[in-house]
């Protein structure tokens, strides 16, 4: 029954109706301050944190009655005018938040903590983050943010937060003398460094350190997320989720949860139509196969659709689950991608309307081959031939944003679609079939994203609200809770990798033979394209006169592996890195001398490439192949290895410290590359209309899950159009308004969104040109410049971009100046970067402690050198958390073990390695701008770094991800027998 | 997390025993555990922060009184207390649930896992408790005896009361450097003795025989450590533990 309960919410006392069941979370957004999000129930996200009583507090787990009495501050209280407060301003100065979904939390924490401490240490910053996961900046950005501020609260000034400028230690091409680098140069590690390059001019706002777009919006808590607007009448819904990891459902009684007071639904496989799909949002046509249907008579993996209910409440919603009765026959299951084709293994779809499973009768669902040159041959007749194989695990990508999703009819009965995806158009495209509506029925708006890193590259939820949405004609909201999103979200594929390897005498590398069996779990989604992926990386990132690949798919009954930041990359790099760390030690080499010798430069072929891919062709079908264009490599190494120490490998004393005797030193290396989008397949537009007050509208396609995208693009538009960014006003994404976009994923969008924004932009800036040239009476309008929001004649005359909107919008020859354009790219180019890890082993526990991660990457220019030093730290730490700490543990039945954060342990503020970013600017000229990639590779290299840096400190090779004490300590054990 | 159907806020201890004699009530502390429950089972809510237990105060003999709903984030920040017993408290729980979490909750609940248990078992910690039937009023009970018992039916926790005199070391391994221990050793040298408490090798926090820290421990395993690994861990971070005593 409900109660008033009255507190002092940001100073003024309210009293608010609860039930006894409801959290401080709910009751404050029911109150209107969208900056508490949910993370999960128990509270250990952060993402929900209050001052309660002046103490940083997780809402998600205080009684809204507890609250009786008690004073609760949200960052709303801080809004009290349009500026922002100097602790916002600092977070916002520094580039602290990405996609800003626990803004709110930290703003609030930093408050609580400079009140107690105007001056805190790292440490004491350290300690109040450490309750506010981030998954994104990795906390470097964020302690830099609580610094700024403690010093603008006790007045002194700070300086612009902006890279720190370094000359180059190469000539871009040739590799520096070793280890003669002297110092790494001083600075905290919040600000890149960046190197840069000679070809690449001084631009007004692309290379500027811009604060984001949405800056303002995320700092104030405004309500910008998906679950930030609340459509009248809405009901919730709920998913029933198979407890069995394979069976087969005989019925389903649903007569009982029907019956349950405020439930408008329940649909389960009796009464939803049979429309078969694949859930990975990827280019028309999906890649095969469609072996997934709304709610089928089989589940395949422990937490798969059962039914779904709609209800007034949450409760209900949960309530009807508890009494829908569900006839199993529960089946064998098969978890281990290596036993999965056993002639004995359970079939996983035996169902007669899924096509173009390779072989059913094996779980096969692709067998993937490439070849070039004479493989075989290579092998028989080297020197040296190297063998080894490796197994990396099952991860989560775990936005603290979890799916959320809501539907509703519109007043024209069209499908609106409001959801938290990387693919707005692709969900759109995929959901009508289902649904039995055409496309244009349908509208998908994506706003706000809280992190998606690949989960949110799929239809996982979109499908259920809308059917719900149909069946009751109310709107309905569906939001995973955090279990859910770990066993019921998408995952990254686990595989087992094998190379064989064959080298010359001299080190130089003859054949690459690398085979894989992929885990696709129990649908295909991104089956294929993942372990396409994980092939192109893994055979493309060194020259070899052969290669081959060989790769069996196959289903099992795992969580749904799908799109994972890196999309099989990491897996391959790391069995790549860790097997030429290997060879080289093997044959006596240096290992990063090894490396070099054999990897990729410019000019050389990306031989195995063309063979690969969603749009493979054969050898004889090619003109040439793709080349290297642009590496900034060498620079990279020569950065790396003076920030790390590298000198200090073959230093004793440091590698065995004699004051602890448990502990071992060593540094590890680790030679990336990537890609830069998808060549003839990504795709993305953008709109640009001039305003009467010379500002501009940008409407794209592209989703900014937090990576800055929206303010890259904005900058890319900017420098054309010869305004600061803020002129420009960036929207995206919403299919009925914004240009098509294939999505945020493949590291496409700066390369491709970004030069249709470049296009676009030029279509504009050539009509202001010729309204600038008749306003100045200038005969040639190509002698017109733009900058400084004026148009310039070579004579030193202008006009402003105002004057130039108000004549053409309304005084003469009226026309809206407007552009539009669209990209898709032909090119590749890969992004380089060199990582290095430095550990700490002790040899009696097995633990690993990593001190240090260096990153240095070549992605071209970057277009905004904060935002890409963030989206490297932070995809740094998740890298790190892949190979060190997290995994999906599953007991024999299937079922995960471990699904909350803790359990499943992501880093948090209070135990970061040190983490420094190294921009090494090249010219990429297929690139807006010059621009590379760089959303990607800064998760490919940190696993076989921190391998190899345990190697270099114990001469102990692990091949199994991850690095966790007991299996370091079982290697260590094995070593010493 | 489980579905509160009534809240109750009693403002006497006497008020608070008899809410919590009905099987289906709840002691309701910070909330950290209670509240995040993925099990969704009915039951009613006795929140306990109007019964004054939060002080945390000198005791007579040097000892320290932690009252019940005293926050972990209190014990945190209180002088009174050794860096070693306030960091366990820090390492317990990160910012955001440390400033709600209890002692009674933490002893209540009696994770093995539980570093800052470690500690007070360490520091002779005495549990006190009302109600559970006993017509002599409150009693008191030592941490180590309670958690091998459990709690007594219908009693609740109203303080915790430690020793902070001594040496202290910690010795643990996690996976990261904050992570929960999987095994964690926490020593105390007072005059003439020594004692070692550790977690993750039994049911709750144990103490050990610093010489035969293994003895008549069958820890379970987990995902994080097997049951050899786990005593494995003992030997070497008790005897790691001893040399930080030295």
């Amino acid at each position: 029954m409900a109660a008033d309960v009255t507190f002092e919410l940001n100073g003024a006392p309210v009293t608010v109706a609860v039930e006894p069941h409801h959290t401080l979370r709910e009751a404050l957004r029911s109150l209107g301050m969208f900056s508490v999000h949910y993370g999960s129930d128990s509270g250990e996200t952060g993402a929900a944190a209050v001052l309660y009583d002046g103490r940083l507090a997780s809402s998600d787990v205080i009684l809204a009655a507890s609250a009786g009495g008690h004073r609760v501050t949200t960052v709303e209280s801080l809004n009290v005018s349009p500026e922002l407060h100097p602790v916002q301003t600092a977070f916002v100065a520094v580039g602290a938040f990405q996609s800003g979904y626990s803004a709110g939390a930290m703003i609030l924490g930093t408050l609580a903590l400079l009140e107690e401490n105007p001056d805190p240490s790292e440490a004491e910053i350290r300690d109040m983050l450490s309750g506010i996961l981030d998954r994104e900046t990795a906390y470097v950005k964020p302690v830099e943010a609580v610094k700024r501020a403690a010093a603008v609260l006790r007045g002194e000034d700070t300086e612009p937060f902006a890279p720190l400028v370094l000359e180059p230690l190469t000539d871009g091409y040739r590799p520096a003398p070793a280890d003669t680098g002297g110092d790494a140069p001083e600075a905290p590690h919040a600000v890149p460094r960046l190197v840069p390059s000679r070809e690449v001019p001084d631009m007004a706002v692309v290379g500027k350190p811009e604060v984001k777009v949405d800056a303002v919006r995320l700092a104030k808590g405004n309500p910008a997320f998906t679950d930030d607007i609340e459509p009248r009448g809405m009901l919730y819904a709920k998913v029933l989720r198979s407890p069995h990891a394979h069976a087969r459902i005989l019925g389903i009684d649903d007569s009982a949860a029907r019956a349950v007071d405020g439930v408008h639904a329940v649909l389960h496989y009796g009464n939803t139509p049979r429309v078969k799909y694949a859930s990975g949002g990827q280019s028309w046509p999906n890649p095969h196969p469609y072996d997934q249907v709304s709610f089928d008579d089989r589940v395949r993996h422990v937490g798969d659709r059962v039914a779904a209910v709609a209800a007034e409440t949450v409760e209900e919603a949960e309530e009807a689950l508890r009494l829908i009765e569900v006839d199993y026959e529960v089946l064998p299951g098969v978890f281990d991608e290596r036993f999965a084709m056993d002639p004995d293994a359970p079939r996983v779809h035996d169902e007669d309307d899924t096509t173009h499973i390779c072989d059913p009768q094996r779980n096969l669902v692709h067998h993937i081959a490439a070849k070039r040159g004479d493989v075989d041959g290579n092998l028989a007749a080297a020197p040296h031939v190297f063998e080894q194989t490796f197994r990396v695990h099952q991860v989560q990508q775990c936005p603290i944003e979890p799916h959320i999703s809501m539907a509703w009819l519109d007043s024209d009965e069209r499908m609106v679609v409001r959801t938290a995806t990387q693919v707005p158009f692709h969900t759109r495209r995929m959901l009508a079939p289902l649904i039995d509506m055409e496309i244009k029925d349908i509208r998908v708006i994506k706003p706000r994203i809280g992190g998606g890193f690949g989960a949110k590259q799929e239809m996982l939820i979109e499908d259920i609200v809308a059917h719900l949405a149909i069946a009751t004609r109310r709107p309905v909201r569906l939001e995973l809770d955090r279990a859910e999103e770990f066993f019921a979200s998408r995952t990254r594929h686990p595989q087992t990798i094998t190379y064989r390897t064959a080298v010359d005498d001299d080190g130089t590398l003859l054949a690459q033979d690398m085979s894989i069996i992929g885990n696709t779990g129990p649908y295909g989604t991104h089956g294929f394209t993942v372990q396409i992926v994980s092939g192109l990386r893994g055979l493309t990132s060194y020259n070899a006169a052969s290669k081959r690949f060989d790769c069996h798919v196959v289903y099992t009954n795992i969580p749904v592996p799908g799109a994972y930041r890196g999309y099989g990359a990491p897996q391959a790099e790391f069995a790549l890195e860790a097997h030429m760390e290997d060879i080289a030690r093997a044959l006596d080499l240096d290992p990063i001398e090894f490396k070099r010798r054999n990897w990729v430069k410019v000019g050389d072929e990306m031989d195995i490439a063309p063979h690969l891919g969603e749009r493979a062709v054969a050898e004889e079908e090619l003109d040439e192949y793709p080349k290297i264009m642009s590496s900034g490599i060498e620079e990279c190494v020569a950065q790396g290895r003076r920030e790390i120490g590298w000198h200090r490998r073959n230093d004793a004393v440091w590698k065995a410290p004699a004051d602890r005797p448990n502990i071992r030193r060593g540094m590890g290396f680790a030679f990336c590359m990537h890609g830069t989008a998808i060549p003839f397949l990504d795709m993305g537009g953008c709109s640009i209309k001039l305003n009467d007050d010379g500002s501009f509208n940008m409407l794209i396609g592209a989703t900014d899950l937090g990576t800055g995208a929206d303010t890259v693009i904005g900058q890319i538009a900017a420098e054309v159009l010869g305004v600061p960014l803020d002129d420009i006003k960036v929207y995206s994404s919403d299919t009925d308004m914004t240009p098509f976009d294939t999505g945020a994923y493949a590291s496409s969008t700066t390369y491709i969104s970004g030069t249709a924004a470049l296009r676009a932009a030029e279509a504009v800036r050539e009509r202001l040109k010729a309204r600038a040239a008749m306003l100045l009476e200038v005969d040639e309008p190509c002698t017109i410049e733009l900058r400084d929001r004026r148009a310039y004649a070579a004579d030193g005359r202008s006009v402003s971009l105002e004057e130039i909107a108000l004549d053409s919008l309304h005084w003469q020859e009226q026309e809206q100046i407007m552009g539009t354009a669209s990209h898709v790219s032909p090119d590749c180019p890969p992004p380089f970067a060199a990582q290095f890890a430095e550990v700490e082993v002790d040899v009696d526990t097995g633990q690993v402690t990593v001190t240090k991660l260096v990153m240095a990457v070549d992605c071209g220019v970057a277009i905004n050198p904060v935002t890409a030093s963030g989206q490297v730290e932070g995809g740094m730490i998740q890298a790190l958390g892949y190979a060190h700490c997290e995994e999906i543990v599953l007991d024999d039945d299937g079922r995960m073990v471990n699904p909350s954060f803790g359990p499943y342990k992501i880093y948090r503020a209070d135990e970061m390695p040190d983490t420094v970013v190294y921009l090494v600017q090249t010219m990429e000229d297929s690139g807006p701008f010059g621009a590379k990639a760089v959303a990607e590779i800064p998760k490919d290299g940190v696993a076989p770094a921190v391998r190899n840096a345990i190697l270099d400190a114990t001469g102990v090779a692990i091949n199994d991800l991850p690095f966790t004490p007991e299996r370091v300590w079982a290697a260590l054990k094995a070593a010493q027998t | 997390m489980p579905l509160v159907t009534a809240y109750h806020r009693p403002s006497t201890l006497d008020e608070a025993l008899d809410l919590l004699s009905s099987p289906e009530r709840v002691a309701l502390g910070g909330g950290t555990t209670l509240n995040a429950d993925r099990e969704p089972s009915d039951l009613e809510a006795v929140d306990l922060q109007a019964l004054g237990l939060d002080a945390i105060t000198a005791a007579d003999g040097g000892w320290v009184r932690l009252g019940a709903t005293a926050t972990l984030d209190d014990v945190r920040r209180c002088d009174l207390l050794p860096d070693s017993l306030r960091d366990a408290a820090r390492a317990e729980q990160p910012s955001t649930l440390r400033t709600l979490a209890t002692v009674g909750g933490l002893v209540a609940k009696a994770s093995a896992e539980s570093l800052l248990l470690a500690g007070l078992l360490a520091h002779d910690c005495r549990v006190e408790l009302a109600g559970g039937g006993s017509a002599a009023g409150p009693s008191e009970s030592s941490l180590a005896e309670l958690m091998a018992a459990g709690l007594p039916e219908g009693s609740l926790i109203t303080a915790a009361t430690v020793d902070p005199a001594g040496r202290t070391t910690v010795a643990a391994t996690g996976r990261t450097p904050a992570d929960v221990p999987i095994v964690a050793a926490y020593g105390r040298r007072t005059e003439g003795f020594v004692a070692m408490a550790l977690t993750g090798v039994a049911d709750h926090p144990v103490l050990v025989d610093v010489f035969d820290p293994t003895a008549g421990l069958d820890p379970a395993g987990d995902f994080r450590g097997g049951r050899e690994y786990r005593l494995h861990l003992a030997r070497t971070l008790t005897a790691r533990a001893m040399e930080g005593l030295r």
